[in-house]
């Protein structure tokens, strides 16, 4: 093991559209790294070209030590000599060969000896849970079967990396969340290098040690989950990473520690962040750091206009002025629509 | 690690350079098959003695024969196809729509006179309905007249027998239109206020409307393009359409006045076709993509249901059921216009003709010329389809165009181009097998062409992919995956492509030579000949394989594919 991948200045053009703008990453050794974003944000291109099943236009892609792609050497090793594991989106489970079939195909392929292959695929199934299922073809699965199957295929040759291409998409809600931890745990025992593309960002938040969000072919961000949710650098990430409200405000005064703002209907208030931002700007607040209370001078004032009730949380929407605000509270009191409330801030992002 | 590296990368380029002979190689062939002849077409109709004119059209439109046939031509196809419109559309919305018993046997007993060469049911409807034919006898038995009140040598018989064959095409053309149609567009309207019929009436047939053009334009096409049919019936009754005309012409032979009249026969075809193709577009914009639905609740016919029921299960069984049992009795009768009975059945007629060299030469004509009509363009076929839909080659989009091409060009057009192209050196196929065999390779390379696209267009490149990831390479790809997936397309378009060309008769009949006879040539010479009995036999030989065919069809390919 210990095989990560590397990428530099990667481009692909499609035509004259450039699919994916100059992007540069690393997955480290045994990482979970996940490239999320909207669908047209050259996610799965870039994973394309880490396979092989792409030609980057410009760039190198090295796997280890080991350069697979560079366009300016003219190198592009094909798929089948890299040695990764990858599961597609649509699972591509073979319909004309039963599950051990599928599985045990890359080894096969190999020339890998029969005996070996037997053990190697029952090791497999075991890991999956799809024992007792060897004979049976795709046909006669179940959707997250099907799943297991393209998993067990991309990891029966035990690779050091292994590509997963939007694989829980096609799946139930339920099923989706239970793989998530058992995709996690395989990575954890089997110390695999997995690259995961998704366009969900709690899949991506619940899974991956590293993230990078894309838009329009390049990385926005990178980092550990909690610091693109706690310091989303652009407001684009913090629209995409959970649920943010933006509000336009100004900026009147600030400190080595905290700053003033003035919101559009007049009121004031300070919020717990220093900034370099002067004058006008885009302030994101997220629903669960803002806490109402029916009195208090923290904050600004606010109406509530309708509050639900979801079990864990109250999720409200209130009005300040013209604009409103979604509030995600877990006090016990449920504030009704029209009452005037307190909403403090805790932490705050803000944008230009 | 980097002179691995550059050798892989090498192979790599290689193997796409192959691709590219393959395909420069099969584009070459195409040019030389296809658009040379056809071309060939055009060109000589405008040559009159030494320079260009328009004289041979001239002549076409100065001869009142010729001119009659055209018109001829189009009024009798336009009679035919509102007839089958008319037909198909009403028996797609009983057997889909309505609770109409059986649907399933219905729709397949439907489907059956598609699978019979019109020709043949051309032979087994003057054995019905000739002056000595069953019926007609049973008729003059019935009422103890003298003669019957219908004549199956006319007009009216030959729109009538061509209507029977070209309703199906109708049938299957808005039966699918209706099982893709999105059921809530029916729901929706029945969530309005409206009842059955009149969703029917307001929502159902208005959207599947371009279905029904497209049909009915096919049906058009399949009309003018017919040669059995008005030859057969027509020559007595001294009524001639353009494909006859250019038969006649070509036995004086007048090969500028056939070369001109072909030329209107595909102007009219293509026109009809160009049409046609815009009514399908059309029809795409109401289906649903994700195949299974919820089927909408049926139409309840009430008090209708069994009359309605038995009226489909007599049409159906007088398109197909019927001819087939009388071609089968014709051939087993001591002597034609025997009276039914078991003593006056005989095996003899089978065993004149297995004895019969020029049917046995026939029949092994009809048979080599099958297998490589069928292989070669499946073959062909294959290759461009991958290279199209798979490889996504601009090349190759170019080569699927001029491959699906002669599918607009009647087949009469094809045999009057093959005779242009190849009846001089260097190329002398004329006179010879292999002109009827490089005619059928043009007349089949669209139905391969399609077949291998569909079959393909099924796979998904991912499971390609998958492969290539699991450390195959393309060849491997190519024997593991793509070919075993493919197969049983293959095959059942091998079929679909060896069965008609195994009982062709339009083409052949205008080019087969002494020696070279198919087995469609035989039986039209025979039953031309006033041997009805010899005809009715190797013809029940021709249906019995062509059953069994389907039999195969059906089976490799789940159901999905049939004649």
């Amino acid at each position: 093991m210990g095989i990560g991948i590397e990428v530099v200045g990667l481009f692909k053009y499609f035509g004259s559209v450039a699919a994916v703008n100059d992007i540069s990453f690393s997955v480290k050794e045994q990482e979970f790294y996940s490239l999320l974003g909207p669908s047209g944000c050259g996610k799965t291109t870039t994973l394309r070209c880490i396979a092989g099943l792409e030609q980057p236009s410009k760039g190198s892609i090295k796997i280890g030590d080991r350069v697979m792609s560079s366009a300016s050497e003219g190198i592009c090793i094909p798929p089948e000599k890299r040695g990764i594991g990858m599961v597609f989106q649509n699972y591509a489970v073979w319909p004309h060969m039963n599950v051990e079939q599928n599985i045990s195909y890359p080894l096969r392929i190999t020339k890998v000896p029969s005996e070996k292959v037997r053990d190697r695929v029952n090791e497999v199934m075991d890991m999956l849970k799809l024992t007792g299922l060897g004979k049976r073809f795709p046909s006669e699965l179940s959707g997250g079967q099907q799943q297991r199957v393209a998993l067990g295929r991309a990891l029966s040759i035990k690779p050091a990396i292994m590509l997963l291409d939007e694989p829980l998409s096609n799946l139930d809600a339920k099923l989706r969340e239970q793989m998530r931890f058992e995709l996690k745990d395989l990575q954890r025992n089997t110390g695999i290098a997995i690259l995961y593309v998704t366009h969900d960002q709690v899949e991506a938040m619940a899974m991956s040690d590293r993230v990078a969000i894309m838009k329009d072919g390049v990385i926005i961000q990178e980092g550990k989950p909690l610091d693109i949710y706690k310091n989303p650098k652009e407001k684009f990430v913090a629209d995409f990473i959970g649920t943010t409200n933006f509000i336009e405000c100004d900026v009147i005064g600030s400190s080595a520690s905290s700053t003033d703002i003035r919101l559009e209907s007049g009121s004031t208030f300070t919020v717990p962040e220093a900034t370099d931002i002067r004058g006008r700007c885009t302030l994101a607040l997220r629903p669960e750091d803002i806490e109402l209370s029916a009195e208090g001078t923290d904050g600004f004032e606010a109406e509530v206009e309708v509050g639900i009730f979801l079990g864990n949380v109250i999720d409200y929407r209130i009005k300040i002025g013209n604009s409103k605000l979604r509030v995600q509270s877990t006090v016990a009191t449920m504030f009704r629509p029209g009452d005037k409330v307190r909403a403090k801030v805790g932490r705050v992002v803000l944008f230009n | 690690m980097s002179s691995p590296n550059g050798k892989l990368t090498a192979r790599e380029s290689n193997a796409l350079d192959m691709r590219y002979v393959f395909l420069a190689l099969t584009g070459a062939l195409f040019v030389g098959i296809i658009v040379y002849p056809l071309y060939h077409v055009l060109a000589k109709s405008f040559v009159s003695g030494s320079g260009l004119s328009l004289a041979n059209y001239v002549k076409v439109f100065s001869n009142p024969t010729n001119f009659k046939a055209l018109w001829n031509s189009i009024w009798m196809s336009a009679t035919t196809s509102v007839i089958a419109m008319v037909a198909g559309t009403s028996l797609a919305l009983f057997v889909i729509r309505t609770d109409i018993p059986c649907k399933n046997l219905l729709r397949i007993m439907l489907l059956m006179p598609y699978a019979i060469p019109p020709f043949i049911g051309a032979i087994a409807w003057t054995q019905l309905f000739g002056p000595a034919g069953y019926i007609s006898k049973a008729y003059i038995n019935l009422f103890g007249s003298y003669d019957v009140p219908w004549n199956i040598y006319s007009t009216g018989g030959i729109v009538l027998v061509m209507a029977m064959y070209q309703f199906p095409v109708v049938f299957i053309t808005v039966s699918g239109a209706l099982g893709r149609l999105d059921p809530s567009f029916e729901e929706a309207s029945r969530m309005s206020g409206a009842n059955a019929f009149k969703t029917m009436r307001d929502v159902t047939i208005p959207l599947v409307m371009p279905s029904i053009m497209a049909g009915t334009l096919l049906a058009f096409v399949g009309a003018i393009s017919n040669f059995g049919i008005p030859a057969l019936l027509g020559f007595r009754a001294r009524f001639y359409v353009l494909t006859t005309r250019i038969y006649s012409a070509l036995a004086i032979p007048d090969m500028p006045l056939a070369t001109a009249m072909a030329v209107l026969l595909a102007i009219t075809a293509g026109a009809a076709l160009f049409v046609q193709i815009k009514f399908e577009k059309g029809q795409s914009r109401y289906t649903v993509i994700s195949g299974k639905s919820v089927r909408p609740q049926t139409i309840s016919l009430g008090k209708w249901r069994m009359p309605i029921f038995f009226m489909v299960v007599a049409v159906s069984l007088f398109a197909s059921i019927v001819p087939m049992a009388s071609m089968l009795l014709t051939s087993v009768l001591k002597y034609w216009g025997a009276p039914i009975k078991l003593s006056n059945l005989t095996l003899k007629h089978f065993s004149y003709v297995f004895n019969l060299e020029m049917a046995r030469r026939a029949l092994k004509n009809s048979f080599i010329l099958a297998v490589l009509a069928a292989t070669v363009t499946m073959a062909l076929g294959a290759v461009v389809s991958y290279m199209s839909v798979k490889a996504k080659m601009k090349a190759a989009v170019v080569l699927d165009i001029v491959g699906t091409f002669p599918y607009a060009v009647p087949c009469t057009v094809i045999a009057i181009a093959m005779i242009l192209a190849w009846s001089k050196p260097p190329i002398m196929l004329y006179g010879t097998l292999w002109i009827m065999l490089a005619a059928y390779l043009v007349r089949y390379m669209p139905f391969s062409i399609r077949t291998t696209r569909a079959t393909l267009q099924q796979i998904h490149s991912s499971l390609e992919e998958a492969a290539r990831m699991s450390g195959a390479g393309w060849l491997q790809t190519m024997r593991h995956i793509v070919v075993p997936l493919i197969k049983p397309g293959l095959i059942a378009g091998w079929i679909l492509v060896f069965m008609p060309a195994f009982r062709e008769l339009t083409m052949s009949v205008l080019l087969w030579s002494q020696g070279n006879e198919t087995i469609g040539v035989v039986i039209y010479n025979m039953q031309d000949a006033g041997n009805t009995q010899i005809a009715a036999a190797i013809s029940s030989i021709v249906l019995l394989l062509i059953l069994v065919g389907n039999v195969i069809v059906r089976k490799v390919s789940k159901g999905q594919v049939g004649l």
